[in-house]
């Protein structure tokens, strides 16, 4: 085979398509790049049994054929390489990359023992681009790291409506975000369990463009969702198992909240949880004379600080981690916050707390992210 | 590490130079044997063992008396009087082998505040402190011994050393009765002659890949590089080394951080029906979550360990997302790995529940938890077990239904 193509577009085709491959892989090939080229241009894909990436771009196709290279190899010569058109060639088992004056050569791989890459061919739904992407990293600041349980390492998306929901837990919080869901090309209805990791270097990858399709389709057992974009496709196997039932966690109603304004919460709550002990709470205390955080238990040091607050309802002390806390104020995007209570039928145990945005100290927001917080319990 | 018959016994009877080292080990001698010796006057110098004389009971302890027949502690009792016919042999009585055990640690509290409890009858003392109150460490020891001798009517030997290690070879050299100071100046002199074994952490199988580098004393494997030691034995090499040369740094702790508990189970005959041994599960679960409460721990892999009739001994462990303190999930896990390694017609002699990768219980309360509800319920036992007595409640499939066992054990065991 033989092709040339632009150093810009071929470089950022290698980049992404080796973005979501493994660190390291029991099989040497799975850390190849796949390239076919064709009458039409050239394909580049990875592949991981889990997770694949597959991109199209135009070149000026001498002669077809695939060839498989190591892919971190191949992205680090094309990121360095000049401004000049890339010339590729197989030579004798070897591949010949050359760009101005600069000339490589690489091992080829065998392409026969590279697995079939998953085909999408399901009808698919579509989300914006940037909403997407927002909502995803909102939300998978929740998700579990633990693969001892890898129900919960996933973001839950369920269709229904014209809604996409997604969600996700560490059962410390639970975090939901809803976003547009167009149907019109078939899904109306769908739940799909897809690994938080790979969903947040999605939502990096494809969050530029305007519209992102989504198709989810069954393969051989094997439940998998695509997401594509700007000639772009990143698949992903679906976690087996069921996720838990955390939506209903979620209170209707509260009428009793603080309105705070975010920044100084964010600040003052970095400020206090210096001298904290690892994995210890602050105590936050609301009052009509507005919250004051207070960090104690260590015996180094002690801080508190105040800053206003504005209350509806009873005076109150919650006990929180602060970078559970922290998670939920960076991810509400929003000038004001809003800080509801609940109520739990379990008299040794707080009722969790809800983050959601707020345009203005009496507007509450509208773009339907909810983070919800279980405090610790009250010590002295 | 003496000979447990006493017959290669060594002790300090003159003045030594016991500058530095401040480190006891307190071991009582033949403990539940001597505690019977002195409740029953009458078995005074006769052999005695400790132990059920019914099916697979094994020896718990022995007077010295018994040892020179070649009795051994964990020896099964029928092979114990085969030995010793005229052996006499009573069941033993924990609790009151407890009280005296309590007892002694306190006078040992009288020395210094500095005790760490190595298990029911031996300790580890630090008396650096305790100079210019009770003397030199050999002067220390010297009244320990007399202390316990003369408010508990017990025999005990006392290791007198620079470091844990040493301090307790040297107990053990001193047994019975007896009361041996390592100069520190002559620590080496004192390990080097012994074979790798009297090292701790040397097993068989460590032993036998010393052999085949030809290392078979303390002194060989302290004249050999360190780094063919760690090549060979891995993170495990360094510490043999050091040990080897006298060095152990570890300091006398007198709280002790447990890495794992567990119970197990020896039944008098092998148990074929899963029904059995679920119940047995669940009965050490309940202990098990019982003590991890008590400790103020939760523990994140639990597992199980089964030894069929033909001695072949499997272990099986899971890790749980959360840390657990609650014995119905200990056993569902547990009885989730039988069920995976049950097969029909297996016979088991053994039968054990394991909890490890323990830490403080100081987590965040969960969103939900669907031990929640045990937990309560759990701690609500605890309770009324506290006030009324142990098993005044306990699960109704546990009522009435225990089989007769032998060799039962509680044991912590510090892997650190």
């Amino acid at each position: 085979m033989r092709f040339q193509a632009n150093r810009d577009v071929l470089s950022d085709a290698v980049s992404f398509a080796v973005k979501l491959l493994p660190q390291r892989t029991t099989l040497p090939i799975l850390s190849g790049v796949l390239i076919r080229s064709t009458d039409s241009g050239i394909s580049l894909a990875s592949f991981d049994y889990e997770v694949s990436a597959q991109t199209e771009i135009a070149a000026e196709v001498q002669e077809p054929g695939v060839i498989l290279v190591s892919g971190r190899l191949l992205a680090d010569i094309v990121s360095k390489l000049p401004n000049a058109p890339v010339q590729f060639a197989t030579d004798e088992g070897k591949i010949s990359v050359d760009c101005g004056s600069a000339h490589f050569t690489l091992l080829s791989m065998p392409v026969e023992e590279y697995p079939t890459l998953p085909s999408v061919d399901q009808p698919a739904g579509l989300v914006p681009g940037d909403a997407f992407a927002e909502a995803v990293a909102q939300v998978g600041v929740a998700a579990s790291r633990d693969d001892v349980t890898p129900v919960i390492t996933g973001v839950q998306l369920e269709i229904a409506d014209n809604v996409l929901s997604l969600v996700a837990t560490d059962r410390y919080r639970v975090a939901v975000r809803e976003i547009d869901w167009d149907g019109s090309a078939g899904v109306t209805e769908a739940t799909a369990l897809v690994p938080a990791r790979t969903l947040q270097e999605i939502g990096r990858t494809l969050g530029h463009a305007s519209t992102i399709q989504v198709a989810i389709q069954n393969n051989d057992d094997r439940e998998l969702i695509a997401f594509t974009a700007d000639q772009k496709t990143v698949t992903s196997l679906l976690i087996k198992g069921n996720f838990p039932p955390v939506k209903r966690l979620f209170p209707e109603s509260v009428d009793h909240y603080a309105v705070l304004n975010t920044g100084d919460l964010i600040e003052a709550t970095r400020r206090v949880q210096i001298v904290l002990e690892r994995e210890a709470a602050l105590r936050f205390s609301f009052s009509s004379e507005g919250l004051t955080l207070e960090a104690i238990g260590s015996e180094q040091a002690q801080a508190s600080e105040s800053i206003d607050a504005l209350l509806t309802g009873q005076d109150t002390v919650v006990s929180l981690k602060p970078q559970f806390l922290l998670d939920g104020l960076s991810s509400v995007h929003s000038e004001f916050v809003r800080i509801s209570f609940t109520k739990t039928d379990n008299p040794n145990k707080p009722g969790p707390v809800l983050i959601t945005s707020q345009t203005s100290r009496e507007q509450a927001g509208s773009d339907n992210y909810k983070y919800l917080l279980q405090p610790n319990l009250l010590l002295r | 590490m003496g000979k447990a018959d006493g017959s290669d016994r060594q002790v300090t009877t003159g003045p030594v130079d016991d500058t530095g080292a401040h480190i006891l080990h307190v071991d009582m001698d033949a403990f539940y044997a001597s505690v019977e010796v002195l409740d029953h006057p009458e078995y005074a110098g006769k052999p005695l063992i400790v132990g059920h004389a019914t099916g697979r009971s094994v020896v718990s302890s022995a007077s010295y008396e018994a040892r020179r027949f070649g009795v051994r502690s964990a020896m099964p009792v029928a092979q114990a009087l085969r030995l010793c016919p005229d052996a006499i042999t009573v069941g033993p009585r924990m609790e009151r082998y407890a009280e005296l055990s309590r007892q002694v640690m306190q006078i040992f509290q009288r020395a210094t505040p500095l005790v760490e409890p190595v298990s029911i009858d031996e300790a580890f003392l630090d008396v650096a402190g305790a100079r210019k109150l009770l003397g030199s460490p050999a002067q220390v020891a010297a009244r320990v011994r007399q202390w316990v001798r003369e408010e508990t009517g017990l025999p005990c030997s006392v290791g007198v050393a620079g470091t844990k290690f040493v301090a307790k070879l040297a107990s053990g050299r001193a047994k019975p009765d007896g009361l041996l100071v390592v100069p520190v100046s002559e620590t080496l002199g004192f390990l080097h002659p012994l074979p790798v074994g009297a090292l701790w952490g040397v097993g068989p199988s460590t032993q036998s890949t010393l052999a085949n580098l030809g290392l078979r004393t303390v002194a060989d494997l302290a004249a050999t590089p360190v780094e063919v030691l760690e090549r060979r034995l891995g993170a495990g090499g360094r510490r043999l080394w050091e040990l080897a040369n006298g060095i152990d740094v570890r300091p006398v702790e007198t709280q002790r951080v447990e890495k794992s508990i567990g119970h197990e189970q020896t039944f008098e005959h092998d148990v074929t029906d899963a029904s059995t041994l679920r119940r047995e599960l669940l009965r050490m679960s309940q202990q098990a979550a019982h003590r991890l409460r008590s400790a103020g721990a939760v523990g994140r892999t639990i597992s199980l360990k089964l030894r069929y009739s033909d001695f072949r001994t499997i272990s099986r462990s899971r890790t749980i997302g959360e840390p657990t303190a609650v014995g119905k999930r200990i056993y569902e896990e547990v009885a989730g790995l039988l069920g995976e390694a049950w097969r029909p017609g297996d016979r088991v002699r053994l039968i054990g529940v394991r909890v490890e990768q323990l830490e403080p219980d100081a987590r965040s309360p969960l969103l939900w938890d669907p031990d929640e509800d045990w937990r309560d319920a759990e701690r609500a036992v605890d309770d009324v077990s506290a006030k009324f007595g142990p098993g005044v409640v306990a699960p109704a499939s546990l009522l009435g239904t225990r089989p007769r066992q032998v060799g039962e054990s509680d044991h912590y065991r510090d892997r650190g």
